[in-house]
């Protein structure tokens, strides 16, 4: 069953519908993406999903029941608008917001210092907030939003604003909670960082899911129609009436097959003229998808 | 209930740890200890070490007005006499005066045709008032005095002749006579209003300033997801009221420390009630206090939250604090009739309630169910102003930027 299930959740601000009936299931130790241009909902998605609004129209449930505020004990929640007391010292910080979560005080300061080690910020912990660059700002945060060990987590934007080092120490502490069997979700403008992290998506476009499922799915979803070869002699088969948007280097082409065209066909062809080294249906990358969902979307 | 501890207590020990904190409540005193020091210590100075001559052409009366002078001086110190005194003395005195050898001298002119003599005083500034006041009350009583004497009275018999008569007012309280004090009554009032006026100027303006200040550096949304929008208002104003009423209970002991010297004495040996407080009023002016403080402190913390900037705080400060005012204006009226009906619904108004409730109790005990009613009135309002302010707050934020409109804020009540 799963951990999240949004069912045709609606919201409107002002005559402005942000969420369209937009369903979404999240299954239990997985990591989901949430994915969608600017304006698209994503934030207001995530904001119903933790109580912060309620839908106009439609149902949200955690943890398999009807949303509960008490749901939100299980939840880490990583806002995209996120902030810090800044007079207030790191450590004093972190043991607030654990107890804010439930825990007790002496448990919250042993969780926060080992949090602190392995995020590499041991030493700013008797400083203030607004001592401390931005980076070391996000860690704090991040650290905030796992304290409680929440079954649940959910950040918006997680990784803006971090150099690629603090987001690939990101990347593989969401990795190592996944592996302890959390739910994780977040959104996110990175595709590389949803195809290299996340076994299912979800892709909104002005308010509404225009894509969602596992990413093998949602990938044999769109055809594999790009082709890389990579070849010697003779290149007449590039002149098949199959092949379309061409593109040649020496001894490799790249090229898309027209709908209905037999790949298999080509390279038996191809192989009678030439001497193939690669010949690849490579599979459309997210960024592609994303580009022909919402992009041709718009065109048309 | 625990979040609203625990975020009061973090708001309390933000502000008790800050060094503004620190730095106010040590330099207000000291402050105060130096204006009050200063004033006295001016004072004192103004009217000592006066040179002063007394002129007359009736040397009994100028002799008089001299012993007069010197009883009213602190240290005595006797006045000049010249008389009786003659043009050139005055032409003299003139001098004296320009050349600094003399501050000032008194010119008393006994008349045949007048009981009372004309009487000028000359000296180089323009209004020295304090020394004016001083000779005013001795040239009075020595007048007096001489016009007594004339009559045949002997200088003891006006020695023992009263001056002055205390009226003693009394008020009847369930049947028995207890003895009250009209001006003293209203003390209690007036201090009261004052209190909660500054500290709601001061103090109720944090609470809106922290609202603010959440916004602005976003940390609301994560509070949010753990935190009820009330517990979070509700822990801000217990945690910040309780700044401001620490600062305040440290502002007064020190305060009564130093000035303990004087009014330490009556307070030992009258307790409160020299200055109109009874027991009983105390617990009132207790409870009336926190009440104001806080309904007005909930009203700030929705101001808060519907505004974006501190700066737009700032304009409405004064306007927040408008209904208290309205005591002030028919503070006369309440007391003569404390039992009128608009003062009763005024009492019963929860803006109105600290102010109007205690000048009635301080004028005529109303109704136990009248106060029961009221308190019940004031904790119900602040419950609602911490609500309307945690609604404006929780959606106010999520759509931040201008400041809201009435109709907005309205409809910003009805959303979740």
């Amino acid at each position: 069953m799963p951990v999240v299930d949004l069912d045709r959740i609606s919201k409107s601000y002002s005559n402005k519908a942000a969420v369209r009936e937009l369903s979404l299931q999240i299954e239990p130790g997985t990591m989901f993406g949430l994915l969608g241009p600017n304006g698209a909902g994503k934030t207001s998605t995530i904001r119903m999903m933790v109580g912060m609004t309620l839908p106009d129209s439609g149902t949200v449930r955690l943890f398999d029941e009807p949303f509960r505020r008490d749901h939100l004990r299980r939840v880490g929640y990583l806002p995209e608008e996120r902030g810090l007391y800044k007079r207030m010292k790191v450590i004093d910080q972190l043991v607030f917001m654990g107890q804010l979560h439930g825990l007790n005080a002496a448990t919250a300061r042993t969780r926060a210092l080992e949090w602190c080690e392995r995020m590499e910020i041991a030493e700013s912990m008797d400083k203030k907030t607004q001592e401390l660059s931005k980076g070391m700002q996000q860690k704090i945060q991040f650290i905030a939003t796992l304290l409680h060990d929440p079954e649940l987590i959910i950040m918006d934007e997680p990784s803006s604003g971090l150099d690629p080092v603090n987001v690939s120490l990101l990347e593989q502490i969401l990795l190592e909670l996944r592996s302890k069997g959390r739910t994780i979700m977040f959104s996110t403008h990175r595709m590389d960082q949803v195809e290299k992290l996340c076994d299912a998506i979800c892709l909104v476009d002005q308010g509404r899911a225009v894509l969602e499922g596992t990413m093998r799915a949602v990938k044999s979803r769109y055809a594999r129609n790009k082709v890389v070869v990579e070849y010697a002699g003779d290149a007449s088969f590039l002149t098949d009436p199959s092949i379309t948007e061409l593109r040649e280097f020496p001894g490799r082409a790249e090229f898309k097959l027209r709908n209905g065209a037999d790949g298999q066909a080509l390279l038996h062809a191809a192989a009678r003229h030439a001497q193939i080294f690669k010949f690849e249906l490579v599979e459309p990358s997210l960024e592609e998808i994303f580009i022909r969902t919402v992009g041709g979307k718009t065109d048309a | 209930m625990r979040d609203v501890l625990l975020i009061a207590r973090r708001e309390y020990l933000e502000r008790v740890q800050s060094r503004a904190f620190l730095m106010m409540t040590i330099l207000f005193p000291v402050m105060i200890g130096l204006l009050i020091g200063g004033s006295l210590f001016a004072g004192k100075l103004s009217s000592l070490g006066k040179n002063i001559a007394i002129a007359s052409n009736d040397a009994v009366l100028a002799h008089q007005v001299a012993a007069e002078m010197e009883s009213a001086s602190t240290p005595a110190k006797a006045p000049e006499v010249v008389a009786p005194a003659s043009d050139a003395d005055r032409r003299a005195l003139n001098r004296r005066v320009e050349d600094k050898t003399l501050d000032g001298y008194l010119w008393l002119e006994k008349k045949a045709d007048s009981l009372v003599p004309e009487v000028n005083f000359v000296s180089r500034s323009a209004g020295d008032l304090f020394s004016a006041r001083g000779m005013q009350s001795a040239v009075d009583n020595a007048v007096e005095r001489e016009q007594f004497i004339k009559h045949g009275m002997s200088g003891a018999e006006i020695a023992d002749m009263p001056r002055h008569v205390d009226i003693q007012t009394w008020q009847i309280r369930q049947g028995r006579l207890v003895p009250s004090n009209s001006l003293k009554s209203f003390f209690g009032a007036y201090a009261m209003m004052f209190l909660i006026y500054f500290t709601v100027v001061f103090y109720g303006m944090n609470v809106a300033r922290s609202v603010v200040e959440e916004k602005t550096s976003r940390i609301f949304e994560v509070l949010l997801s753990t935190v009820e929008p009330q517990s979070l208002m509700a822990g801000k104003l217990l945690g910040v009221g309780a700044a401001g009423l620490t600062q305040m209970a440290i502002w007064l002991m020190l305060i009564s420390a130093i000035v303990g010297a004087s009014a330490g004495a009556s307070l030992r040996t009258e307790g409160l009630t020299a200055y109109g407080i009874h027991p009983q009023q105390l617990f009132f002016l207790i409870t009336y206090f926190l009440l104001g403080f806080f309904f007005y402190s909930a009203i700030a913390a929705a101001v808060g939250a519907s505004v974006s900037s501190e700066q737009e705080i700032q304009q409405f400060s004064m306007v927040i604090v408008g209904p208290l005012t309205i005591g002030m204006v028919l503070i006369t009226y309440i007391v003569s009739n404390p039992t009128a009906l608009p003062v009763v619904l005024l009492s019963l108004f929860p803006p109105c309630a600290p102010i109007v409730m205690l000048l009635r109790i301080s004028s005529q005990m109303p109704p136990a169910w009248q106060i029961a009613l009221s308190m019940i009135l004031m904790v119900l309002f602040i419950w609602g102003a911490v609500w309307v302010a945690s609604r404006i707050y929780r959606v106010g934020i999520l759509m931040y930027g201008k400041r809201a409109t009435l109709p907005e804020m309205l409809r910003w009540m009805r959303y979740s």
